[in-house]
């Protein structure tokens, strides 16, 4: 079976109608718009967070306001953006509760990872996960949303509610610690040859 | 515009070129960029392998299943967490943008409503004071099945998706349907329900805009919170 997606006409539409029967208490629907949403954000929260339990919290509360204010959702954006921002700001509040462990990751001056070239797709993606965690958290959310949910540049900003321009600089900050931390990216073009041009 | 300004412009727009989201005619402009310039062309290489490595296969597969029940227990054990359209009608708190000045002739219609509403909540109460609602109540019946509620479903609503909607709020249908269309539930998971079981399970079916009414029966089951639909949100 397809996967659902996020974006398409087809599936705005469809979520749009989903989230009008929440606002009138469809239960139904509201597990067909929990789980459309479930898996995607599980992972991306889970790679920021490190832990399947943050996830799961930051999702649920995101879901919580959007059964209580379902009504309030008057199409004027996409549903994904609309529901991403929510989660973008519960997100951003869970790190915010975690201050202090947050500032002294961010007080620390990063250092690239080990010199072990990654072997696989899946060792440099291990590695990517460990390089995001050390970038503040508004660049980290921005990559994620941005390379692994493939929002545009105007749908980032509107998710992280800021000036498209914002989106652009946290973007071309993050590159440029990324490339710093992960050496092995530089000079590649798959993942098969990854670390080949160190 | 210089080339100096192409150059910065295309490169704060990589990521998006190869994630696929850029539009025509800025696509157009980068990738032409792109052509002409290997700094451009080697960054969009890494931009394309970060979007592969992060738009991979989950290694781990995440049930949203477990985590949706928890969220339905703490959305259950908060009644007041129904979508907010019925919360403002309940509790009568016109919303912010309400607050603000109607001309005066609104003031007349709003109140030419209000006269309405009134008039027909006392004459709904009436009819709901006769007897043909008490015979639903029959203590009798109460004495007979303790730990049921007694449930009405809107008349349009097929019976696949009562069955559907009682299934989904963790109830079993023990009882009718009667001449009237009532039907009488229980727990899914409980043989003799205590009263705290039942009020969370009538709660739950209440949340429910297809649900009419639900209404218990025993006596030691009687949350107060429970009421007719009807009447509680007057």
């Amino acid at each position: 079976m397809a996967e659902p997606t996020y974006r398409g006409a087809v599936g705005t539409a469809r979520e749009t109608d989903l989230i009008a029967r929440v606002a009138e208490g469809d239960r139904r629907a509201f597990e067909e718009l929990y789980n459309l949403y479930h898996r995607r954000m599980a992972r991306f929260l889970t790679r920021l967070t490190h832990r399947y339990d943050v996830a799961e919290e930051i999702i649920n509360d995101t879901f919580w306001v959007v059964w209580r204010k379902a009504r309030e959702f008057r199409g004027d954006s996409q549903p994904s953006t609309w529901i991403l921002g929510i989660a973008y700001r519960k997100a951003r509040n869970a790190f915010r509760s975690a201050a202090r462990l947050q500032e002294k990751n961010l007080a620390a001056a990063p250092e690239p990872l080990t010199n072990d070239e990654p072997a696989s797709a899946e060792e440099l993606r291990d590695w990517l996960g460990q390089a995001l965690a050390q970038l503040p958290v508004e660049q980290r959310l921005a990559v994620e949303l941005c390379y692994e949910l493939g929002y545009s540049c105007e749908e980032i900003a509107a998710i992280m509610n800021c000036p498209v321009n914002t989106v652009k600089t946290r973007l071309f900050h993050a590159r440029a610690k990324l490339q710093k931390l992960l050496p092995q990216l530089a000079g590649t073009t798959t993942p098969g040859d990854a670390g080949g041009g160190r | 515009m210089s080339a100096a300004m192409r150059h910065e412009e295309s490169w704060l727009l990589l990521p998006w070129l190869a994630n696929g989201r850029l539009s025509q005619a800025e696509r157009a402009r980068v990738e032409e960029h792109v052509h002409g310039c290997t700094e451009c062309a080697t960054e969009l290489a890494q931009q394309r392998l970060m979007c592969e490595v992060l738009t991979e296969p989950d290694r781990v597969t995440y049930a949203p299943g477990p985590s949706f029940r928890k969220l339905m227990e703490r959305i259950d054990a908060r009644p007041a967490a129904a979508p907010e359209r019925r919360a403002a009608r309940v509790h009568g708190f016109p919303a912010p943008a309400l607050s603000a000045w109607r001309p005066p002739g609104l003031a007349f219609a709003a109140s030419f409503v209000a006269v309405v509403g009134l008039t027909a909540a006392f004459a709904t109460a009436y009819h709901w004071s006769q007897p043909v609602y008490t015979t639903r109540s029959d203590m009798r019946a109460a004495e007979a099945a303790p730990g049921v509620l007694h449930i009405a479903f809107v008349p349009s609503l097929p019976v696949g998706q009562a069955e559907e909607l009682l299934r989904s709020a963790g109830a079993r249908v023990v009882e009718g349907p009667d001449p009237s269309g009532i039907f009488g539930v229980a727990p899914s998971g409980s043989t003799q329900a205590d009263a705290r079981e039942l009020r969370t399970l009538a709660q739950r079916l209440h949340a429910d805009t297809r649900v009419l009414w639900v209404e218990p029966l025993a006596a030691a089951a009687a949350p107060p919170a429970v009421q007719e639909r009807g009447t509680r949100e007057r």
